[in-house]
């Protein structure tokens, strides 16, 4: 073979493994062994998982109150804004048959209430709430400024829309004697937002910080005088400001009011007995066929009452098992057709 | 097949080009189609399902950063490494049976009905994808009481399980495993998560507080086991039903090329292709005694009678017992230069 001209050469693609294609390699098989495998075995745990979270979804204890309606003429009065200075209080009894134990959780709950709209989600302004700039409005359309032109704090549609009806749990000990049930507002938020997302101005005074600006329409106090009992809780850092600002993912969705404060009669969670809801019904929801109630529920290591993860699991469990018997079933009834092997 | 020129100095080449490079140029550009559709579907099909109950207020699903990096830096390495690399069968195994050519000519592995497939899967994808998140988080509080159904929350899981889907559907799909496949499939998972961390993380969430907006998420809700069992059946339920329609597929609804790769399995064991010289002794190795005294069908091929002495020509691979005698005169006379293949 005569040698090839210099040019000839140079043109020639390298005899490299990954030019040349010849990569080492393993190859992906999937023989009807190990599907069945993987099919066996995710089928028995799903099963499994299912079972355990069903079980554990079953121990946990909720009571839900709907009172949208049921708080004497309160969803009527509400649905004309010119009555916002008249005070609407009512008190729901309620019986809980069985005693609570552990750590009782006070939720909020609101249905038909669109906290993921498109332009709700976008109207806040974090670099205000994170404290470096309490004039910064730039996104809160349509709330950034009062009508004289004072920015708004907290500006945007989330905050001014922020849930304002109070709600004290009473405790019936015995038919004459009612006591309010200690409820803790702190630890309500995540630590990340308490102490890094949302920061004060500074440690001074806040009134003086927030000079220079205004409440939002909706809201009946200024920022700095949110919770007249606790100091700390005001300003940005008011923990039911930021549990209100995280928006929900759904209409239908549930808030943190309040923890159990496990002390006195209630060391043990909440003893079986007559109770009773004290609300001072200030936020309107009938307006847009929305309903509020209030929840009290204990949880376990994966959650609430919530039986749809558990359900799901046992269905694919089941399901995978059999699939599982049913294609090892068609294999060996086509094993004899000379089809041993399937390739990828 | 696909319109390519290309300019060689001798036809034996030819055969090499269309037999092995064309036909793997074929079956991964067939592969890279439909996963790269169903990808793109099963990631914008979740917003139709959001906008349900979003108010139809065109409120995204994902973080915007996700959306921007999805397409650019999660997924495209891996789909890359399977087009440069992916083989279904070796080089010698492609110029041994030439029958491996006709889905090619046969427009067989993406056609409109593979397209309506994908679309098909993408939007069962996205139903699991947003409706599993959504059943776990609709009615649920950490465990200490605190929020987890909460839109970034959501967004997250949403966002990682998409991820883990996408990439087992891309391991699934690749049968010739490289080093470089594996870096590019398992590094793009790496990634994400290492982005996900960096796009978090409190200094750049801090410096840029209005664009960088998910601040802690990643934190506070992935050390909750129901999250972690969220994905997990979300990768579950997308992929079991592509491995059994995986397995049941070449059972009821055969290709031509099925057997052909039963062929090569079989003679796969033990772990040799098969050498000229064994293949005469072996009497149970059907599948390469025709060859074991031929120079090759390359002259069969560009002669262009191949079309006509198809059918006999199959008769004469897969039977037993026969004799040299049934191979087509014009493939015994004809004189192929001799090329190491």
């Amino acid at each position: 073979m005569e040698e090839m001209p210099q040019h000839r050469l140079s043109r020639l693609p390298d005899n490299s493994a990954l030019k040349q294609q010849k990569l080492p390699a393993h190859r992906l098989h999937f023989t009807t062994t190990r599907v069945l495998f993987v099919f066996f075995t995710t089928g028995i745990f799903c099963l499994c998982m299912g079972i355990i979270l069903m079980l554990s979804a079953r121990r946990t204890q909720e009571i839900e109150i709907n009172y949208t309606r049921t708080c004497a003429n309160c969803a009527k009065l509400r649905e004309t804004a010119s009555n916002f200075d008249k005070e609407c209080t009512c008190s729901i009894p309620f019986y809980l048959s069985e005693k609570m134990k552990g750590k009782v959780y006070m939720y909020y709950k609101l249905h038909g209430f669109h906290q993921n709209l498109y332009r709700y989600i976008r109207s806040r302004s974090n670099r205000q709430l994170v404290g470096k700039d309490v004039k910064a409005v730039e996104n809160c359309y349509p709330f950034k400024t009062s009508n004289n032109d004072t920015p708004i704090v907290p500006c945007g549609a989330i905050a001014n829309s922020m849930f304002n009806d109070t709600i004290i749990l009473s405790y019936n000990i015995n038919s004459s004697v009612q006591i309010k049930v200690p409820m803790l507002k702190t630890g309500l938020t995540w630590w990340t937002d308490k102490y890094i997302k949302f920061q004060n101005p500074s440690l001074k005074n806040l009134a003086d910080e927030f000079r220079g600006t205004t409440k939002p329409p909706n809201w009946p106090n200024p920022i700095y005088e949110l919770d007249k009992k606790d100091p700390r809780n005001n300003g940005f850092l008011n923990e039911d400001l930021i549990v209100w600002m995280r928006t929900a993912a759904f209409p239908t969705f549930k808030k943190l009011y309040g923890r159990l404060n496990q002390t006195h009669h209630f060391i043990e969670g909440l003893p079986a007995g007559s109770y009773s809801f004290n609300i001072t019904y200030n936020f309107p929801v009938t307006r847009f066929q929305g309903e509020k109630s209030v929840v009290l529920s204990t949880l376990t290591w994966c959650g609430g009452n919530s039986l749809f993860l558990g359900l799901a699991y046992t269905v694919t469990g089941a399901t995978a098992l059999l699939a599982a018997f049913a294609m090892k079933a068609i294999h060996m009834m086509l094993k004899n057709k000379q089809m041993s092997f399937f390739h990828q | 097949m696909l319109n390519s020129d290309f300019a060689f100095s001798q036809f034996h080449h030819l055969q090499r080009l269309l037999l092995v490079h064309g036909r793997w140029s074929y079956n991964r550009m067939c592969k890279f189609l439909s996963y790269f559709f169903y990808k793109n579907f099963t990631f914008t099909l979740v917003h139709f399902w959001y906008a349900f109950f979003n108010g139809f207020s065109a409120q995204t699903v994902y973080e915007t950063w996700f959306i921007t990096c999805y397409n650019l830096v999660y997924t495209s390495l891996p789909v890359l490494g399977m087009s440069l690399f992916d083989q279904d069968v070796n080089d010698t195994w492609s110029l041994r049976f030439p029958e491996l050519y006709e889905p090619g000519q046969d427009n067989l592995y993406f056609n409109k009905k593979e397209f309506v497939k994908c679309l098909m899967q993408g939007i069962y994808s996205s139903f699991v994808l947003f409706f599993v998140p959504m059943g776990t988080l609709c009615n649920t509080e950490r465990n200490d009481g605190k929020d987890i159904s909460d839109y970034q929350s959501f967004s997250l899981v949403v966002q990682t399980s998409l991820i883990w889907v996408v990439t087992m559907q891309i391991a699934l799909r690749t049968t010739y495993w490289t080093i470089i496949n594996h870096i590019f499939i398992w590094g793009s998972l790496g990634f994400y998560f290492c982005m996900s961390l960096f796009l978090y993380s409190d200094g750049l969430c801090l410096a840029f507080p209005d664009v960088f907006q998910f601040l802690g998420v990643v934190r506070n809700t992935m050390n909750q086991p129901q999250m972690l069992l969220s994905i997990i059946l979300s990768v579950v339920l997308c992929m079991l039903p592509m491995i059994g329609y995986q397995f049941l597929k070449p059972l009821f609804w055969p290709i031509s090329v099925d057997k052909v790769f039963d062929r090569i399995q079989a003679c796969r064991l033990p772990r040799q292709s098969p050498a000229k010289t064994r293949l005469k002794h072996s009497s149970s190795r059907r599948c390469a005694y025709a060859f074991s005294h031929e120079h090759g069908f390359g002259a069969l091929i560009t002669s262009g009678k191949t079309m006509k002495f198809r059918m006999s020509k199959k008769r004469t691979l897969f039977q037993k017992g026969r004799g040299p005698r049934e191979i087509p005169k014009e493939a015994v006379s004809a004189r192929s230069p001799t090329h190491a293949t």
